[in-house]
């Protein structure tokens, strides 16, 4: 516990160093060292940069703050508690002390709440102003420096000054030279940009106007606001890049201090992991209303019309279509079948089935919404779809959709559920086998996100967690939704057709179309890992069906043993991928003048004053695939593009791509496809709609 | 890796819970919470007079320039005997600097000449969460009404040393006054200065 009494018997064993005006200089080196203050916690050194002032000139002095191991002090702007150094000069009239400059400072999180300041010694630079009409040839200094330094309980410091410089010839002291030098290198550099600061209710967002080959590649953005009222300090920030320059998006108390600063101290963090720290002076423009659309990585133009209701019902009608999806469907009609066989069931234990079944596609579905939320409150920038960036995951699709293909052939049977007419399972088998087709549902649908949901999706996660969670359960219970209905009405029920040898036919039928996806995953798989690690999972996947026979082919125990080793061993093997080899380069379908999106190339495009149409692709998206060649790769297309002059450029998001990622979250999308449209002169786009025909695409050129 | 999964879990659902803070012209949260003479009191006591919330750590030089020099036994008088109900707050978490027992407070307050009315012990934090108090002392007044007319420093140089206090307007005081002469408070927001608060 530290009392005032004894802070202040601390304070009061203050070093006070007295220069003479005459006699005191025969060392240059310390001569203009006004002396060191060895705080209780901390010591304190004052050095001139001057050994001689001079009337009508600016001098420096320079005050290094050297806190004691584990201890910090603070910048100008503390964070959330804390304080600045507070000078206090006694100078004759015609000399005026400035304001400090301060190095850049650091975060220093304590608990729940952030601080701003320095660990290490850090100099704060003072400029003494002396009139013109300054006549005499000394300047007497009395100075009292308060500042604070605390480790996790707070010991404020104080040290006293007193002492003269020469007053005639302006002379420079070498001896100074190297601290005053390292001293300015610690402080930002005055940016050159112009910045504007908006301040809204909950948020604030500083835009920097820069051109992309100012700013080189940037890891990390941070802005260290120099006024109160910007920014919950401890909150992440979060940047992202425009056509013009970029922004940094930070969170802000409600109903907080009012916005009284638009200076601060941005630090950029390139890839190579340099900081660079700039002095930014943006113009403060306060805003009443919230910004509309309440994501921070959305520019509010987006989602300013899309209530919460309006995602809800989309996410809902999402989830219905997908039961629709080529790849979703024959694994339904299982599922189906088992309602349709299962006449001799009670109505309690088909309801209780049905909600079996949907609670395996919840907890899948909340289990990916939860990883891609962990993951993206790291800062890596992913959206929906980031499963299929993943070889692993796309490879354990193959090998499941060739082994639900090859059960429909009549292979085998999976035994999940109630599969073949008649069939007696016991009605805990039955919620058992429910609940994994629910899981085995969400997993085949994942690469068919429908296109009702992709804007249900991209509002989704740029919203709180708990909204998140609301929507994709939604979208769930949508999935689930048929066969819950089933399962609660008789009378819908009773329209199913009756049992008989055309289910067998039709499952054999239905296989085919798992087949195809399996092929199209393995091509996607293909891209991504390439051909060698293509041809392991064939063979890991035919090893598969080997341990499936010799399961089939066996009674006995060893022989079963066997068969199950074998096919743990062989789907390992597709999720370790031991033979990782590397993605092939993804080939560009058409017209060789496409460009690879970057944000660079768009920026450079868009300054020579061309109209570019952007679209966001990947190989694992359907949709995407469907637009291409019906209204993109036509002949009618490209030749309006040819006409017009139209520049097209091409982002592939098969892969992971954080810059791809950023632009989709832009325009509040969380995956592809996205279609833009950039008139000539202008950086924000027109967004055309996720199914596109050659009349879409034509209408909007004309109407640029 | 465990570690920063969990983590990172943390802040993900830290950030989410949305940053409230009590909003100066709006109704003053409700709390409860109770004293160091062992009852249980609420804002909601005291409708139809002024209440001054003191947000206080005895271990913060901030706290001990105000005491020592008597400035914050001073407001407390200036204000108690006009009719306001002066509550004394500490929120430091038990084990962290400035947390503090019944009995101590109750030393304390005689020892320091305190005239507050009552002194809460909130180590779990949940009355600071609620007003968003960051740093000790942290001022807050409500009127008679139960809407915050003022939150923030007790003065306005953010000094630990007692030689600012001559030079410093005490806030909390300009707030009274506007606050009894029936204007607006001219200041009702500011930004509070001292020891961060050890949840």
């Amino acid at each position: 516990m530290i009392t005032m009494r004894e802070l202040s018997k601390k304070t009061l064993t203050l070093a006070t160093v007295l220069l003479g005006i005459t006699g005191a200089f025969s060392n240059a080196v310390t001569a203009t060292d006004l002396g060191t203050v060895e705080a209780s916690h901390s010591k304190a050194t004052l050095i001139s940069e001057y050994s001689s002032a001079a009337a009508g000139e600016t001098i420096w002095v320079g005050l290094e703050l050297t806190p004691r191991e584990g201890w910090h002090s603070y910048w100008k702007n503390y964070g959330d508690s804390g304080a600045a150094p507070i000078f206090e000069w006694v100078l004759p009239e015609g000399v005026t002390a400035g304001d400090a400059l301060y190095p850049t400072p650091h975060r220093m999180p304590i608990g729940p709440l952030m601080n701003y300041g320095y660990e290490a010694p850090s100099t704060l630079l003072v400029p003494l102003t002396f009139d013109s009409g300054y006549t005499a040839n000394a300047l007497p200094i009395e100075l009292i420096v308060e500042w604070l330094v605390c480790e996790i309980e707070c010991v404020p410091q104080e040290g006293t000054w007193s002492g003269s410089l020469p007053v005639g010839d302006l002379s420079y002291d070498e001896g100074a030279r190297s601290f005053f030098t390292d001293a300015r290198d610690q402080l930002p550099e005055m940016a050159i940009w112009t910045a504007d600061l908006t301040v809204y209710p909950a948020q604030s967002r500083l835009k920097v106007y820069a051109g992309a080959d100012e700013i080189g590649t940037v890891k990390e953005a941070y802005f260290y606001p120099e006024g109160e009222g910007i920014t919950e300090y401890a909150a992440a920030q979060q940047w992202a890049s425009s056509p013009d320059g970029f922004f940094v998006d930070m969170v802000r108390t409600e109903g907080g201090l009012e916005a009284n600063s638009g200076k601060g101290i941005l630090v950029i963090t390139s890839e190579d992991d340099q900081d660079r720290a700039y002095e930014i002076d943006a113009e403060l423009k306060v805003e009443a209303l919230p910004a509309a659309g309440s994501s921070n990585a959305t520019p509010p133009q987006v989602n300013a019309d899309f209530p919460l209701w309006q995602a809800g019902l989309f996410a809902l009608l999402g989830g219905l279509v997908l039961n629709l999806m080529p790849c979703v469907f024959p694994v339904l009609s299982l599922k189906a079948f088992s309602f349709i066989a299962a006449n001799s069931k009670t109505a309690g234990e088909r309801k209780q089935e049905g909600w079996a079944y949907t609670a395996g596609i919840w907890v899948s579905f909340m289990i990916i919404v939860s990883a891609l939320l962990i993951i993206k409150s790291s800062g890596t920038a992913i959206g929906w779809g980031f499963q299929l960036q993943e070889p692993a995951f796309v490879g354990a699709l193959v090998l499941i959709m060739v082994l639900v293909a090859l059960s429909l052939s009549g292979m085998f049977n999976i035994q999940v559920g109630v599969e073949g007419a008649g069939q007696q399972l016991a009605s805990q088998d039955g919620n058992k086998g429910a609940f994994f087709q629910g899981v085995l549902a969400t997993l085949v649908a994942t690469p068919c996100t429908a296109p009702l949901m992709a804007p249900a999706i991209g509002f989704a996660l740029t919203q709180s967690a708990p909204v998140v969670f609301l929507i994709f359960s939604l979208l769930a219970f949508g999935l689930a939704l048929p066969f819950l209905a089933l399962s609660y009405s008789p009378a819908l029920a009773r329209l199913m057709p009756r049992p008989g040898p055309w289910m067998e036919k039709l499952k054999e039928a239905l296989a085919f179309p798992m087949y195809l996806t399996a092929a199209w995953l393995l091509y996607v798989f293909t891209l991504q890992a390439g051909a060698t690690a293509t041809l392991a999972l064939l063979v890991a996947i035919i090893i598969a069906i080997f341990g499936v026979w010799l399961w089939q082919a066996f009674s006995g125990r060893v022989g079963k043993a066997i068969a199950v080793i074998i096919m743990i061993s062989a789907a390992s093997a597709i999720i370790i991928q031991p033979f990782g080899g590397s993605p092939v380069s993804n080939p560009v379908e058409t017209a060789s003048d496409i460009t690879p999106y970057t944000e660079e190339a768009l920026a450079e495009l868009l300054a020579d004053d061309e109209t570019v149409f952007a679209y966001f692709s990947a190989e694992w998206c359907i949709t995407c695939k469907v637009n291409e060649q019906v209204a993109l790769f036509t002949d009618e297309t490209q030749a309006l593009f040819a006409q017009k002059g139209i520049r097209v450029m091409k982002g592939d998001w098969t892969n992971r791509n954080a810059e791809i990622a950023e632009i989709l979250a832009r325009y509040g999308r969380a995956g592809v496809p996205l279609y833009l449209l950039f008139p000539k002169g202008q950086s924000e786009a027109i967004v055309l709609p996720e199914i596109l025909t050659p009349g879409i695409v034509a209408d909007a050129i004309a109407n640029i | 890796m465990k570690k920063t999964l969990i983590s990172l879990l943390i802040v993900a659902i830290s950030s989410f819970s949305a940053f409230a803070a009590p909003v100066s012209g709006q109704k003053a949260p409700e709390f409860s919470g109770k004293t160091m003479t062992g009852e249980t009191i609420s804002l909601s006591d005291f409708v139809g007079k002024p209440v001054v919330l003191e947000w206080t750590n005895h271990e913060c030089p901030y706290v001990g320039k105000h005491y020592n020099s008597g400035n914050m036994q001073k407001t407390q008088r200036a204000l108690t005997e006009e009719g306001a109900v002066w509550i004394s707050i500490a929120s430091s978490a038990p084990g962290k600097h400035g947390y503090i027992t019944a009995d101590l407070a109750q030393e304390l307050t005689t020892s320091r000449g305190s005239y507050t009315n009552h002194f809460i012990l909130d180590p779990e934090g949940t009355i600071g969460r609620m007003y968003n108090a960051t740093s000790t002392p942290h001022m807050y007044i409500i009127d008679e009404k139960g809407t915050l007319v003022y939150q923030g420093a007790i003065d306005d140089i953010p000094s630990a040393s007692v030689r600012s206090l001559p030079k410093a307007t005490n806030l909390v005081l300009q707030a009274w006054k506007e606050l009894k002469a029936g204007e607006p408070v001219s200041e009702p927001h500011t930004s509070s200065y001292g020891c961060a608060i050890k949840y």
